[in-house]
């Protein structure tokens, strides 16, 4: 590919997203609900889309893709279970949206805080989610990075890269908060599905449609067709890649925030249905672009090459490789923007807004506003050290986050939950995970074969049900906040039980 | 939770669960487009619509 060409792709997508982030400033943004929240006015097809561009990032056509090569149909399970896991949306969404129109929720963690009524919750979770966050933006940059200077032989250096992603980033979180994030998310979510469908429909064309491709499958790679497989994707290897994604939907601020934003409950149906529609048609084309590699370029020296080997081949015409690369680079930044936008709200509404008990919502907003470039500065940093493997870090974000899933079920479930299981959970689990990450990293150590997601999960489970049976919960919240919840569910849902 | 919603929750648990079981077990050795690889798209499908009518009555 030329890189007068990728200039001129890259070109194309920046006018066009900086006139949507531009347009889309609408209204006085002077308040921390309207800069994070919209208003919590956001339209379900926005929300449906921006979702979706936030959830999906340049793991799906790189990562995703690579799992395929290096262990087959596995991949397509993972990535699907996940899916079937956003059903927590169906039952969290509703739960999430009436309290916070009721409380004036700007972050779970806020909510967490609030609902056992402890500032240090608040501050904790919040603090837990930017140790995992910032390097999953940092990843996210690196593969941008990676991408250009593969794509171009070098010619666009890594950094140049980097740089890119993470000025566009800032501006599009910058320029009018969710309003400017969400509408180039929708813009960059179309943009990912219908040119990376279109080009997996031609590799489909090519090969012989649907049946020419699974019969090569099933005659040179069979082995690709099932689990174990070739054992990448060993029932213990599965599990742990799978259940910190199938709680995805919570443990992720910067979508669990999402909940918050819907204008109706018919907006927050439109946004899962919606989401789940576009995940499955993204994760299934994700997973032929895999395939695609194994039958035209098996016996790669690493699976982290499947996507750039395909790419850069004669099989698919340069301005279609452009577009797909263009594509990856938007899942990136549509997913690193919504991160700094939600990690600035948590910095200032949690972290700064407890530290100064006079915070007022305008001084919140001032610092948010602030710490967005400083955020994103420091994954740039991170990104600049050039860590790759780029799903296994971004599995072990997601394994980290899921220490708060506890927590936010108890929330909803438990009245007996405690500030103190809250806290010793989040920090006990993560120190778990932090652990065993780097034990894996250094030694490849696997405590009993499995991952640290599923030890994390255990030890913040175990710890907040002991701890808050040892002490004192906040009764009283915890009786008004659940009782408000029930009557107005049957009122939302549609249900009389 | 509400009673509907309980029942609701167990069956979409019950497709997951077979998500996780059948592939790696009667579906193991089947090395075709009609194993594994369709069993999760199947199960994905039922999911989604499980979702689309529960959700029908949300803010009616």
């Amino acid at each position: 590919m030329t890189v007068q060409l990728v200039w001129l792709g890259l070109g194309i997508y920046v006018v066009i997203s900086l006139i949507v982030a531009y347009l889309s400033r609408s209204g006085k943004q002077t308040n921390m609900t309207s800069y994070f929240l919209g208003d919590r006015k956001l339209g379900g097809f926005v929300s449906a889309l921006s979702y979706s561009a936030t959830t999906y990032s340049a793991f799906m056509l790189v990562g995703l893709a690579g799992l395929t090569y290096a262990g087959g149909v596995g991949a397509l399970g993972f990535e699907l279970i996940y899916l079937m896991g956003v059903s927590l949306v169906a039952f969290f969404g509703p739960r999430f949206w009436i309290v916070g129109k009721k409380y004036g929720y700007v972050t779970p963690s806020e909510m967490l805080g609030d609902r056992y009524q402890s500032k240090t919750v608040a501050f904790i979770v919040s603090l837990a989610s930017c140790l995992f966050l910032i390097p999953y933006s940092a990843v996210q940059l690196t593969g941008v990075g990676l991408l250009f200077s593969g794509m171009t032989n070098g010619e666009i250096s890594f950094v140049t890269g980097v740089i890119i992603a993470t000025a566009l980033a800032i501006i599009f979180s910058y320029v009018a908060g969710i309003r400017s994030v969400a509408w180039t998310d929708s813009l960059q979510a179309l943009f990912m599905i219908v040119s990376s469908t279109a080009i997996v429909m031609l590799l489909i064309y090519q090969m012989g449609g649907f049946s020419g491709f699974f019969q090569s499958l099933e005659n040179e790679h069979p082995q690709s067709l099932q689990v174990p497989g070739n054992g990448v994707f060993s029932f213990p290897a599965f599990l742990g890649m799978t259940i910190p994604w199938f709680f995805f939907a919570l443990s992720n601020p910067q979508v669990s925030q999402r909940l918050y934003m819907p204008a109706s409950m018919t907006t927050l149906r439109k946004m899962l249905i919606g989401f789940l529609v576009f995940g499955f048609i993204y994760t299934l084309v994700a997973v032929i672009w895999g395939y695609s590699a194994v039958i035209l370029y098996p016996g790669l020296e690493s699976s982290d090459l499947a996507t750039p080997t395909l790419l850069a081949s004669g099989v698919i015409p340069p301005v279609l490789s452009m577009i797909v690369m263009i594509g990856i680079m938007a899942a990136a930044i549509s997913t690193i923007d919504s991160i700094l936008l939600t990690l600035s709200s948590l910095f200032a509404r949690d972290i700064y807004g407890n530290l100064n008990k006079n915070a007022t919502d305008e001084a919140q907003l001032k610092v948010g506003k602030f710490v967005i470039p400083v955020i994103a500065i420091l994954a740039f940093l991170f990104a600049l050290l050039q860590l790759d493997l780029i799903s296994v870090l971004s599995i072990a974000s997601s394994a980290g986050l899921l220490v708060i899933v506890p927590s936010i079920i108890g929330t909803f479930f438990w009245k007996r939950g405690s500030a103190q299981g809250v806290i010793w959970s989040v920090v006990g689990g993560g120190l778990v995970v932090i652990i065993l990450e780097v034990l894996k990293y250094t030694t490849k150590f696997l405590f009993m074969g499995l991952a640290s997601g599923i030890w994390g999960i255990i030890t913040s489970t175990v710890l907040f049900v002991v701890i808050s049976l040892m002490t004192k919960a906040p009764e009283k919240k915890a009786e008004e906040f659940l009782s408000y919840v029930r009557t107005e569910l049957k009122h939302h849902i549609g249900d009389q039980s | 939770m509400l009673k509907s919603e309980k029942k609701w929750a167990l069956i979409i648990f019950l497709v997951i669960l077979l998500a996780y079981i059948l592939p790696y077990t009667v579906f193991t050795d089947v090395t075709k487009w009609y194993g594994s690889f369709f069993v999760w798209v199947i199960l994905t499908s039922i999911v989604i619509v499980l979702n689309i009518i529960m959700t029908k009555g949300w803010g009616k």
